[in-house]
């Protein structure tokens, strides 16, 4: 069967990409920087700042210059890769083999040879794929021909049709520029000093001649394009989903129906999500009822995991959720956050206590499922001053603190989330108190030790400095006590307690 | 009461201190304090300000430092007497050399070797380990620092409100009872007001490169490092009386002033054994009969004699000596050079040599340059080559050594811009946000931080977070960042320069450099040459070379005719391309106006098209007291004096000076420290208080108050751009003389030009052009007759010829072309020849771009055909042996059209000779009515409405210009001016700033010659020269798509420009050059 190959050119992939997602861009005009040598290089433009005469390559500054407002925005490298993989596995629908184009980095290949006629012709097959790709929000060029070399070219310049016929591609190159057959900058700057303006000019020269002065892989390239040399494309290994489905033969109503199924989907899951090294985050349970109504169950854990009796407990908390109604047809478990799991070494004798212990994991994730994760907190040290930011609520239970806790000042065992005011006597300037009253007793300073003088965090709030002490009173307890202000200061004093020491 | 603060850190410490060293001062006088220290971190580089701030006040300085060890507790050091003070500085020079730039590693042994007659203090470390003890180590160590110092050593207390003050005093006081040394009371200072605690917290930040929400405790717990009153540091040590006592201890056996520091002149400068004085006069002497022959005219003996008084009453002739040294010893070495500066254009000085402009052509009073109320020595910079002045800086070193001779420092200041990004990035803004702040900075005035640029950046100036980042910047700016080296100002002393002030090593390999900077050593008294490179010095030597080869001529700066007046009306027909300083459209602009007619009118010309006088509205009514249209009227008696030279119009810096001393009863130094306040960076307040005083002045004196806000402005520009007589004096010579030669030998003048590359406004497409036009030849490159420079080649009508060298053309190596000329022998018949010769590929393909082949009747695409085939070309045995593409078919190239090789011509050598690119499209820009530059300058009648395209050559939006962006163009018949109005340049701001070719609608202006046109419609062209590159466009199939394909449309409706690469437009746009872009 005579191959054929489609070449689809985005011609402006990331600002198609950006107004997807930020429709209300497409007022302004932006660019894509990326840093190169110390400069900002604009690598992609958007229509509207093309029309400024902002080009790619130029300085992020200069173009500030003729644009003035702009939108500078980040590139991130390996950015258009990531795009046209994605956008490369949603074509698979079209050819089974999707390749990204590893020259320009901006177009896909697909070898179509024998998918067409399943959309009623060449014309309505690139129709559909153009047509498709515009209501998704990308601008395309295509062109179908013998070789993907030749498809390459005629996608981005040529001028006449994007149908080449078989056995056309040749004539429809010789009036193309040396750029269409992918060669490198200064193959083509020669070129173009040569005057050889169009793949005619030099297509009938002797291949020695070429190869003398412009190189082999001048001719390698050439030869692709005209199909004398075949031209290997990589497709795209397009990854599968964690999801599972399973169909009912009969509708499933009772809560042991829906256990046996949860558990049936749990098992090839999990065994998938081990072999992958992988762990469930979150996962999500979608019931399609006969009623023509869906119903959905998730769960969530503090780490990674793929332990089935782990998941499925955490389910089985959630079934009463399920209403089944006249009863469930299909079951599809989504996943759709993993995480990488960290396989815990096995311990000969004990597993280790505390937080690294998964039982512990475990049991909180359950007391979670009843209670709400928003009850438990576990709080780590923060490099901070100013006593309420000293510290911080953990995000996982695993999350390791990145400093210690302090242990060169003194701090409260309890520290009030709120500093109470109180009475106190003291002498002025910066004396401890001799004696203050707290909730309506009084109570007598016999040891002190201050001032420590806190600032406020001048970035974040206004506000009085702290003087704090530490004090005991002479029942041996031991309170933190806090001046703010200065005695005759702008603002008027007053005095707190912030906690209580063991 | 009473306390002396001993631990002080300004923000000479980098990054750590937060208050300049005066405001710590001007603070602790206010708290009655009588001796404050500055302890800077390993650096004495912020003492001498703070001695200068010190100076008039009831309060004196110790000079000090904090010695950070590489293997100990942090010292504070005090020299107690001037030699303590020379081991201090020998110390940390020690120190600086044996690190890199910016450390300083010093240990306890090399202190203890330099620690006679200081007074140590060991800093309290600011913990307690667990058992509320120090740490052994501190305790070793102060055992160890007891024994190498007895006496001399203290050990500091703070109280810091850290929590544990009491605790550690305690510590302390046992410490000291233990070994027995005192304790003495500091505050550890690093801010003049508790208020700045916010900007040390983003030095901090700087320093840490983290932002101030992420710095956590790297940032100071509270405020507490302010400098604090006199009582107060006596109730906080109210437990320790003895340590406050100790402070004043301390401050009174350090008695050491940077005061007695006294200059001693290197005693290699005169070596004859006749006194200073004498040998002057005599070489003075020598040097008029010299020049004057056996008789001297009576005007320069009188000046002479009266400047040798004041030179002698001033103690002056070892500056002069010492310059006059610098200057002989590269006229030996046949290095061009001039002398500027306050005292340079004085009779002694022309006698000498060191500058040539002649005396009895410029009679100015010597005095008028050096203050005598300042007893500071005069300023004499000298400017050399460019290419050579690393012979004489190397000269200064062997002659005097490394320990005796040293380059100044310059202290890097914080500007607004780096301030912005700095406090920005540490108040964690997004560098997009930091990006838009400092863009708005495009235009540098104070409206800046009033709000109105920002809302223009659409950010919001009430946004809290954003003024406070405002508020800092405007604090941090002037802040020293680094240390540099001046450009070329060179300290040499008599005794060892460490003993002075430390000497540190530069980035630059061979070079060191002291750390005051050149304010500082004014400050002192100390002798300074600057020792500047100029590129027009290097073109002036290498024209009079040229003049000696081809013309037979031996000139000199000094011998050049003066006064010729073909010159004269060469410069005012503002023909003056390449010359030195007048070549500016601003300037050429200026010159027909003026119409200069001697030597002092070129000076004028010199100082007036400069931002202070444009700024103070000066331009303007001198002109047309010039011409006659305005009475010369004087404010007052004393202002004719000042003013008398400049028709009652004040231009010059000094003018603007007396102007304030005279009218306004300022002290010579509060003029000088208004200047400089000014000169620096704007302290806002400053300069107001300035302003109003010397508005009162004025008023108090009967003038009126128009004219004293006039002053100032003026003031206000000089302060940054100011041109003193004296400098515009020895720059009005350099532009005779280009004038000159440009004016007799254009040939020389361009081929001079050309070789001393890159310097001046224009380009060598411009310079060439200009040639041509004085009938001058100019022959391409070949690689049969060039060299790497341009060369003059035998006469072709009234001038040399000029050919090209390699040096024009992009992307050559000098060394390669020495292999190719070496090579050459008679002739090279092929081009496997030069490839025989040693000659690289890259390059010969460069040279076939540059279309240098065409003495081999190949022209540039031949070549590179020939060139390409060279790969396989036989070598080692096999080489003579015929390449193989002499065997292989002959191929026909596509003919090449003029206008692709004149963009090939623009595109490698950046200039064509064959024509001029806007040629080729002169059909169609005749079709669209556009006129030639010649027909705008010469034929359009004032007010026309005009169209004229043209390549762009510069673009200027001056600061002082109000927005307004001045465009010249160039056409293959001449130039034009195009003036923009700021709404119109917002407009058209896409096409002004990227167009190569530009075409412009407007109102013609004209003005005796000067003619502009007033913009208001912009155009870009730049396709119309794409198309000289594109392919032939015959036998291009027919561009439609079938009936079927227009409606099936697989394309989406796009316009047809953008649907298909472009290729050709683009190479042409990046051929040629983008016009220069002058602020």
């Amino acid at each position: 069967m005579q191959k054929r190959f489609v070449s689809i050119w985005f011609r402006q992939l990331l600002a198609d990409w950006q107004l997807i997602r930020r429709p209300e861009l497409a007022v302004v005009p932006f660019v894509f920087t990326a840093p190169d040598h110390g400069r900002l290089l604009i690598t992609a433009v958007s229509p509207l700042a093309r029309d400024f005469g902002v080009e790619l390559g130029m300085r992020s500054a200069d173009a500030k210059a003729i644009c003035p407002n702009l939108e500078v925005l980040d590139d991130k490298p390996g950015r258009p890769l990531k795009l046209l993989r994605g956008l490369g596995e949603w074509c698979v629908r079209y050819a089974p083999i999707v390749a990204i184009d590893q020259f320009a980095k901006d177009g896909l290949l697909l070898d179509v040879s024998g998918c067409a006629h399943l959309w009623g012709g060449e014309r309505e097959y690139l129709k559909e794929i153009v047509s498709r790709l515009k209501s998704k929000g990308y601008t395309t060029r295509v062109a179908i021909a013998d070789t993907a070399g030749a498809a390459w070219a005629v996608s981005r310049y040529g001028k006449i049709t994007p149908l080449i016929p078989e056995g056309g591609h040749t004539e429809a190159l010789l009036s193309l520029v040396p750029e269409a057959l992918r060669l490198d900058e200064p193959v083509l700057a020669k070129l173009r000093k040569l005057g050889f303006h169009q793949i005619k000019s030099f297509i009938g020269m002797p291949r020695s001649v070429l190869r003398r002065r412009f190189g082999e892989h001048f001719l390698s390239q050439l030869a692709k394009a005209l199909g004398t040399e075949e031209e290997v494309i990589q497709p795209l290994q397009v990854p599968i989903p964690f999801q599972e489905r399973l169909p009912c033969l009969e509708p499933i109503k009772t809560r042991t129906g829906i256990e046996i199924a949860i558990a049936r989907m749990l098992e090839s899951l999990c065994k998938r999500l081990q072999a992958e090294g992988k762990g469930l985050r979150t996962g999500v349970l979608t019931g399609y009822r006969i009623d023509g109504k869906i119903v959905h169950i998730s769960i969530g854990t503090s780490g990674a995991s793929h332990s089935v009796s782990h998941l499925f407990k955490l389910f089985q908390l959630k079934i009463e959720q399920i209403r089944p109604a006249l009863g469930i047809e299909l079951f599809i478990l989504d996943v759709p956050r993993v995480d990488e799991v960290e396989v815990p070494q096995e311990s000969m004798w004990t597993a280790k206590p505390g937080l690294d212990n998964q039982s512990v994991i475990r049991l909180l994730d359950r007391v979670a499922g009843k209670v709400g994760f928003d009850v438990i907190h576990r709080y780590l040290p923060a490099t901070r001053y100013w006593p309420e930011r000293s510290l911080r609520s953990a995000v996982s239970v695993t999350e390791k603190p990145t400093t210690d806790w302090r242990m060169d000042k003194p701090r409260p065992t309890e520290l009030l989330r709120r500093p109470d005011p109180i009475e106190v006597m003291a002498l002025i300037p910066d004396h401890p108190p001799k004696f203050f009253i707290y909730k309506g007793v009084q109570h007598f300073v016999v040891k002190a030790d201050g001032p420590e003088r806190i600032e406020r965090e001048w970035w974040l709030d206004k506000g009085e400095h702290r003087d704090y002490y530490q004090v005991e009173d002479e029942k041996g307890h031991r309170y933190w006590l806090f001046r703010s202000g200065h005695y005759g200061g702008e603002q008027k004093y007053q005095w707190f307690i912030h906690g209580f020491f063991a | 009461m009473e306390y002396s603060e001993l631990q002080v850190t300004s923000n000479f410490s980098f990054l750590r201190g937060a208050s300049h060293a005066n405001e710590l001062v001007d603070q602790a006088e206010a708290f009655g304090y009588k001796k404050i220290a500055i302890t800077d971190h390993n650096t004495l580089a912020g003492i001498v300000r703070a001695h200068v701030a010190c100076r008039e006040k009831n309060i004196s300085l110790i000079p000090a430092c904090r010695l950070d060890l590489l293997d100990g507790p942090s010292l504070l050091a005090y020299p107690t007497n001037i030699e303590a003070y020379g081991r201090l500085s020998a110390l940390l020079t020690q120190g600086n050399m044996r690190a890199e730039k910016g450390s300083c590693h010093i240990s306890r042994a090399d202190v203890y070797a330099h620690a006679k007659g200081m007074i140590f203090t060991a800093i309290m470390p600011e913990t307690l380990n667990r058992k509320f003890q120090f740490e052994d180590s501190f305790i070793g160590a102060i055992a160890q620092y007891r024994e190498a110092f007895g006496h001399q050593l203290y050990l500091s207390a703070s109280r810091t409100y850290l929590g544990n003050d009491d605790k550690l005093i305690f510590r302390i006081s046992q410490l000291s009872d233990r070994f027995n040394v005192p304790v003495v009371a500091t505050g550890n200072i690093h801010y003049h007001d508790p208020s700045r605690r916010e900007l040390q917290d983003v030095l901090t930040c700087v320093r840490e490169k983290c932002t101030v929400q992420e710095a956590g405790f790297r940032l100071h717990q509270n405020a507490e490092r302010y400098l604090k009153p006199v009582a107060e540091m006596h109730r906080l040590f109210r437990k320790y009386p003895e340590a406050i006592e100790n402070t004043l201890r301390i401050s009174e056996a350090c008695n050491f002033s940077l005061d007695e520091l006294k200059y001693v002149y290197p005693q290699e400068i005169n070596q004859s054994g006749r006194s200073p004085l004498e040998e002057l006069e005599h070489l003075t002497w020598r040097g008029a009969h010299d020049f004057y022959g056996e008789v001297i005219p009576d005007k320069v003996v009188n000046m002479v004699i009266h400047e040798m008084n004041f030179v002698k009453q001033m103690d002056y002739a070892n500056y002069f000596l010492f310059v006059e040294d610098i200057v002989r010893e590269a006229r030996s070495r046949g290095i061009l050079c001039q002398g500027r500066g306050s005292a340079a254009n004085s009779a002694i000085c022309f006698c000498l040599g060191i500058t040539s402009v002649n005396p009895m052509k410029f009679d100015l009073l010597f005095e008028r340059f050096i203050s005598p109320a300042r007893n500071e020595p005069p300023d004499i910079d000298v400017d050399f080559e460019h290419e050579r002045r690393e012979e004489i800086i190397q000269y200064i070193y062997t002659k005097y050594g490394r320990d005796r001779a040293a380059i100044v420092a310059t202290v890097t200041q914080q500007h607004q811009k780096g301030a912005i990004r700095d406090v920005g990035k540490a108040m964690g803004l997004s560098v997009d946000t930091i990006n838009r702040l400092s863009g708005s900075l495009w235009e540098h005035t104070d409206e800046w931080f009033e709000g109105k640029r920002i809302t223009e950046q659409g950010l919001n100036p009430e946004d809290p977070h954003l003024k406070k980042t405002l508020e800092l910047t405007a604090q941090m700016m002037g802040f020293p960042r680094q240390l540099g080296q001046h450009t070329g100002g060179f300290v040499v002393t008599n005794g060892k320069l460490t003993d002075l002030c430390p000497i540190l090593n530069a980035r630059m390999e061979d070079r060191t450099n002291i750390e005051w900077n050149k304010d500082d050593i004014d400050a002192l008294g100390f002798l300074k040459v600057d020792v500047l490179a100029l590129g027009m010095l290097t073109c002036i030597r290498k024209a009079f070379d040229l003049c000696r080869d081809h013309y037979g001529l031996n000139l000199t700066l000094a011998n050049i005719p003066q006064d010729d007046p073909e010159v004269y009306k060469m410069i005012s027909a503002a023909d003056t391309l390449g010359v030195f300083q007048i070549e500016s459209r601003a300037q050429m602009s200026m010159l027909p106006r003026l119409r200069p007619e001697c030597f002092y009118d070129l000076v004028i010309e010199v100082a007036i098209v400069r931002p202070g006088p444009i700024q103070g509205d000066m331009v303007h009514p001198y002109l047309r007291r010039r011409n006659g249209e305005e009475p010369i009227v004087y404010p007052s008696q004393e202002l004719e004096e000042i003013l008398g030279r400049t028709l009652g119009v004040p231009l010059f810096q000094e003018q603007a000076m007396k102007i304030a001393i005279v009218a306004a009863g300022f002290t010579p130094a509060e003029a000088d420290g208004l200047r400089r306040s000014m000169a620096t960076f704007k302290f806002k307040g400053l300069v107001n208080q300035y302003e109003q005083k010397l508005i009162d002045g004025m008023v108090n004196k009967g003038y009126t108050v128009e004219f004293a806000k006039r002053i100032f402005k003026q003031l206000e520009g000089f302060g940054s751009y100011g041109f003193p007589e004296s400098h515009a004096a020895s720059f009005a010579l350099l532009v005779y003389v280009s004038c000159w030669l440009k004016h007799y030998y254009p040939d020389v003048f361009s081929t001079a030009l050309l070789n001393s590359m890159p310097m001046g406004f224009y380009q060598p497409a411009q310079i060439v052009i200009d040639a041509q036009k004085h009938t001058v030849q100019v022959r391409e490159v070949d690689v049969n007759y060039s060299s790497w420079n341009n060369l003059l080649e035998e006469k072709s009508g009234k001038y040399h010829a000029i050919r090209l060298g390699f040096r024009q053309i992009k992307g050559i190596r000098e060394d390669e072309m020495e292999i190719l000329v070496a090579g050459r022998g008679d002739h090279y018949h092929s081009i496997t020849g030069l490839r025989d010769a040693g000659v690289s590929m890259a390059t010969l393909e460069r040279l076939a771009d540059a279309d240098a082949f065409r003495s081999m009747s190949l022209d540039r695409r031949k070549a590179l055909w020939e060139v390409s085939a060279l790969q396989d070309m036989p070598a080692e045995i096999f080489k003579g042996q015929p390449s193989e593409s002499v065997l292989e078919t002959q191929v026909e190239l596509p003919l090449m059209s003029k206008g692709e090789h004149v963009v090939q011509d623009y595109a490698s050598v950046g200039l064509s000779l064959k024509a001029h690119p806007v040629s080729f499209v002169r059909d169609q820009l005749d079709m669209l009515r556009i006129l030639s530059c010649r027909g705008i300058n010469n034929e359009a009648m004032n007010g026309q409405l005009v169209k004229v395209a043209g390549l762009v050559l510069v673009r200027q939006r001056p600061g002082t210009a109000g927005g307004v962006c001045f465009i010249t163009i160039e056409d293959e018949t001449g130039f034009s001016n195009l003036v923009v109005f700021e709404k119109l340049f917002e407009k058209y701001r896409k096409e002004i700033l990227h167009a190569r070719l530009l075409m412009v609608e407007g109102r013609l202006q004209r003005e005796k010659e000067v003619v502009h046109v007033i913009v208001t419609k912009c155009m870009d062209l730049t396709k119309m020269l794409g198309k000289l590159m594109q392919r032939e466009a015959d036998d291009l199939p027919i561009l439609t798509l079938s009936r079927a394909d227009e409606k099936s449309a697989p394309y989406p409706a796009q316009d047809k420009r953008s649907q298909v690469r472009e290729d050709g437009t683009k190479s042409a746009n990046n051929v040629f050059h983008g016009g220069r872009n002058f602020k």
